[in-house]
């Protein structure tokens, strides 16, 4: 006769797993999982792509201010000619009521 | 033999990610059968024990620099294993709700050395509620003494007693029909 412990030692002796098993498990393990250095450098490239935008920004702001400060200029040139012109006519106008 | 040097090498310490995958393998051959069995000799479902113990071991890996020794690996194995089984098996509401008193004697009387026996008592096992079926497995599965079995499952090692005690009167009697002819 098969002592009763025995008989449930028999029935719940070990069993192995279908083949692959430990394969399967270490694929899962070391399976790569989304780095946190991952999303840190898409952050980073983001800062820096915006960086760059505004830079670009501020460039094209500064050029734009050039070239009014430069109108601007050629505009209080051609006024200050046109007077010193008119002063200049005012004379010879004067100069030539006098003389007849 | 190389494996588990390998393995007692990069326990607690800190190793490349290569020979961790070594080890972690080696650690997953050496106790796959413990684990899975504690599984399907709970669950009675071959993948669904495959999945737990796949879960069991991913967790492992998980925790693998706080374990201290492999006597504390197979320990923490054991713990988790049966944690698991117990949680997911109340989770899932795995149980059949015929209880072990309720479930039919077999319809034929069978030797004891008769695999169907085997099965019948697996079958019987699967009527005990969680935490005595799980007692039963650490028992008789893992040959465990009812103090450790207390601390895997920390509980009171009188309960411990007081469950196997109850669940082999029960099984005794049920098998009792099953094998009475070799008995006489």
């Amino acid at each position: 006769m098969i002592d009763f412990e025995d008989q449930l030692r028999r029935a719940l002796a070990r069993q192995e797993p279908s083949a692959g098993f430990a394969d399967r498990v270490v694929a899962r393990a070391t399976k790569r999982r989304p780095s946190p250095w991952a999303n840190w450098r898409t952050w980073a490239a983001a800062g820096i792509a915006a960086c760059l935008c505004l830079g670009a920004l501020d460039l094209e702001m500064e050029h734009q201010r050039k070239i009014r400060a430069q109108g601007e200029a050629a505009r209080a040139q051609l006024i200050q000619a046109m007077q010193i012109t008119s002063t200049k006519l005012h004379k010879i106008q004067k100069k030539v009521r006098g003389s007849s | 033999m190389t494996n588990i040097l390998a393995q007692e090498a990069v326990i607690g310490k800190a190793v490349s990610i290569a020979d961790r995958s070594q080890a972690f393998e080696a650690a997953v051959r050496e106790h796959q059968s413990m684990v899975f069995s504690v599984a399907y000799h709970f669950l009675h479902d071959h993948a669904s024990a495959e999945e737990l113990a796949q879960e069991v071991f991913l967790e492992l890996y998980k925790h693998w620099d706080e374990i201290e020794s492999r006597e504390h690996r197979l320990h923490w194995l054991r713990k988790v294993a049966s944690r698991r089984c117990i949680d997911q098996t109340r989770r899932r509401k795995y149980r059949n709700h015929l209880s072990l008193e309720d479930a039919p004697e077999p319809f034929t009387l069978m030797p004891a050395t008769d695999p169907l026996l085997n099965r019948y008592i697996e079958q019987l096992l699967g009527k005990l509620a969680e935490t005595p079926r799980m007692v039963m497995i650490l028992r008789y599965q893992e040959g465990l003494e009812p103090s450790e079995i207390a601390d895997l499952l920390e509980m009171p090692v009188a309960t411990v007693k007081s469950h196997l005690q109850r669940s082999l009167a029960v099984l005794r009697r049920k098998l009792s029909f099953a094998t009475r002819e070799d008995e006489s």
